[in-house]
């Protein structure tokens, strides 16, 4: 799964970006490649950001029908901004936890999948849990629903795939981030270039064992630190991956 | 086997748009300025929002763009939706700009670029006359003239225009001081307006574009705001937008929130992840010297994000001729990476275009003075140096630490061709072969070839460079 580093599944991953270099390349070719490998298997996205127009035009890029997988029941999006306030509404009063009804929501669509008789393999991508963060949700609360998410997924054998953008901060570390990286078995780097943006390199990903990467088979995945990067370069619905000092613009 | 033949299908063409030239589901809409354009990859995508950050207390560019995005959607015919903030929104419509006929236009296209003294005809090279003259900006490519008209900052928007676009509902002011309820958030009450209006448009099945416009978000008419309602704002506008694919926003952000200062750090990064288009106009009015060293802009443009709404990569990398990111990445060449940008104001419009160093580096005087140890010696001397600073040098520095580079220069002077040596004064030449074409040079040229015919040879100019420590590397 996912072309350049073969990762196995099931797997969490945390997938950081910044502003410049914004890895939606990569949470849409998951998605891509998984729709195509596990053809019978379901798809979760809660999408925070995006909407549905555009998960649908760039998979089309790529041969995928994502209405066909609608109609199928095989692939949801779930608009995490509308669902909570809606729940807000709907509940009148202050829930325990603003993500409860979206957890049980994600819950019932994983035992519909079940009673369906479809396969296990699922695929869950949380896009993104900075913006829920800087429009007011507690961090304690967020890293609450990645925490269940992450148990419910390794109970469904499922993959979870949580974005998270990275700020420019006065050299303390992200609490978020902190508690999202001990969460993840792996972590996908996507920087900008140092030197500016260019029409030949978009930017590179690294690839980092996070700390509970030792349940899947090391000898599998091939880590890249961030001076070994990986360069990519976009476009309209894809990503090119090549080594350093192997972009059009050097050879 | 049989082939059909691709039929594009043909849409109701919405006033005042196109589709984008990256992807015929995108479909783009002019801001009023051919050169913002042109870094937005085409226009504006319609359920974008662009947000304009303007951190200069002293100047108002960001408020210039707003103005231009109204007058450019009142001119096509689309509707506009303006929130005042610290003034009647209908008022701070009647200060738009406006365009002349569409016969003076073209004339006064380019008439603030017309130097003040272009009566006097300036001697040009025959070699360089007839090349292109160099490009900063572009202009409106548009094929019809409804989608980017060419406004003159010094008309203002006609009266009657604003009350007819009123009366007609293509108008739609907003005032965020005139809501009755006090109990919910400025911000609130401002999307429940929102909301309220495209619920109106979707129950009459309205197609017309809207463009909402919010010049001076987060003045003290939107109360006390925290970065997290100004954040939360913008998401949401950004959801309602997603849902609503014929409308699109511009927003200007007031000075003291446009900076990191104001939000923290990471707070323009923030902003940036809540809307689909950031950029900011950081003018130099806020630094004098920056002023004095770039006379010919009043400000820098920094890109932060693009609107790319059906495609991963931005039509505007692909598409902008001023961002220059396009040519990097189809000549595959030595690519230069992205065009620093900045903009001016004229009298007459608002200008986008690159920003170029000058022929002598960016400043109106030489700064940088020879290194003292660094020149050009000829070779005896240079060997005499060094002989005399090898022997008098008593430090403990060894003749391996010493690295010296030599560079021998040969220079062969050839003699001119004949066509070219009557204009040449260059002392190089050799009058020898100067023909006699006028009785004043003919003396002088019989003297010069009584001369021996064997040139002096110039003596070979060597370059040395030295350093008295051992190379960082040299092991």
């Amino acid at each position: 799964m996912f072309s350049p580093f073969d990762l196995p599944i099931p797997i969490s991953i945390l997938i950081t970006d910044e502003l410049s270099s914004p890895a939606d390349f990569a949470l849409h070719q998951y998605l891509i490649s998984h729709i195509k490998e596990k053809k019978n298997s379901l798809q979760i996205v809660l999408s925070v950001s995006e909407g549905l127009t555009r998960w649908q035009s760039i998979s089309a890029k790529s041969n995928i029908d994502l209405p066909k997988q609608i109609a199928a029941e095989t692939f949801h999006l779930i608009d995490v901004t509308s669902a909570l306030e809606s729940d807000k509404v709907a509940s009148g009063s202050t829930p325990p936890s603003p993500f409860h009804a979206l957890y049980e929501q994600i819950v019932s669509l994983f035992e519909k999948n079940k009673a369906a008789g479809r396969d296990s393999d699922a695929l869950v991508i949380l896009d993104d849990i900075s913006s829920l963060e800087w429009v007011g949700y507690s961090a304690s609360d967020l890293c609450r629903l990645c925490r269940a998410l992450r148990a419910l997924c390794l109970k469904n054998q499922a993959t979870l795939i949580i974005r998270h953008h990275l700020v420019q901060t006065s050299g303390e570390m992200d609490p978020l981030f902190r508690h999202l990286h001990a969460l993840c078995m792996y972590h996908l780097d996507v920087q900008p270039l140092t030197s500016g943006r260019s029409g030949a390199v978009s930017g590179q990903i690294a690839l980092h064992p996070g700390p509970n990467a030792f349940s899947t088979l090391p000898s599998l995945v091939k880590v890249r630190s961030r001076s070994a990067a990986l360069q990519y370069r976009l476009t309209d619905g894809n990503a090119v991956f090549f080594e350093r000092g192997s972009s059009r613009g050097v050879l | 086997m049989s082939f059909k033949r691709k039929v594009t299908s043909k849409t109701a063409v919405l006033p005042g748009t196109r589709p984008s030239p990256g992807s015929i589901a995108t479909t783009i809409t002019s801001t009023g300025i051919p050169s913002l354009d042109d870094i937005l990859g085409g226009g504006l995508p319609l359920s974008c929002s662009l947000v304009v950050a303007a951190p200069d207390p002293h100047s108002s560019y960001g408020e210039l763009v707003q103005k231009t995005f109204v007058s450019q959607g009142l001119a096509c015919k689309q509707d506009v939706l303006v929130v005042g903030g610290y003034q009647n929104a209908l008022d701070w419509v009647k200060g738009c700009m406006w365009f002349h006929s569409s016969a003076s236009q073209a004339e006064e296209t380019g008439e603030d670029e017309k130097p003040a003294d272009e009566d006097q005809k300036i001697k040009i090279a025959w070699r360089y006359e007839q090349m292109k003259q160099f490009q900063t900006t572009v202009g409106s490519t548009s094929v019809s003239e409804d989608f980017c008209r060419i406004f003159d900052l010094t008309t203002r928007i006609p009266a009657h225009t604003v009350e007819k676009a009123l009366q007609s509902g293509q108008l739609i002011p907003c005032d965020v001081l005139d809501a009755e309820s006090r109990s919910e958030s400025v911000t609130q009450r401002v999307l429940d307006c929102f909301e309220e209006v495209l619920s109106q448009r979707s129950s009459k099945a309205t197609t017309t574009p809207l463009r909402i416009c919010i010049p001076g978000f987060g003045s003290s008419a939107w109360g006390d705001l925290r970065s997290q309602d100004i954040l939360r704002f913008l998401h949401r506008l950004r959801s309602i937008l997603q849902r609503n694919p014929s409308v699109c926003a511009s927003i200007s952000l007031e000075p003291h929130i446009s900076t990191d200062a104001w939000g923290g750090q990471g707070w323009i990064q923030k902003l940036g992840w809540m809307c689909d288009g950031l950029i900011t106009l950081d003018a130099f009015t806020i630094n004098p010297s920056l002023s004095t060293l770039f006379p010919s802009h009043h400000g820098m443009v920094h890109i932060h994000t693009l609107p790319s709404p059906h495609t991963l990569l931005s039509p505007s990398d692909r598409f902008s001729t001023l961002r220059g990111l396009a040519a990097s990445a189809t000549e595959g060449g030595s690519s230069s990476g992205e065009n620093n940008l900045a903009f001016k104001c004229t009298r007459k419009r608002l200008i986008f275009e690159t920003m170029h160093l000058d022929v002598e580096g960016g400043v109106g005087e030489r700064r940088t003075t020879p290194a003292a140890n660094t020149g050009v010696l000829d070779s005896e001397h240079m060997h005499t140096n060094l002989q005399s600073q090898s022997s008098n040098t008593n430090a403990p520095v060894s003749k391996a630490a010493l690295a010296s580079v030599e560079v021998k220069v040969e220079v062969e002077v050839e003699p001119l061709p004949l066509r070219q040596s009557h204009v040449t004064t260059s002392p190089t030449a050799p009058a020898a072969k100067v023909p006699s074409y006028d009785d004043a040079r003919a003396s002088a040229v019989q003297e010069d070839s009584q001369a021996p015919k064997v040139r002096p040879k110039k003596p070979k100019k060597t370059v040395a460079f030295r350093s008295d420590r051992p190379d960082l590397y040299d092991f």
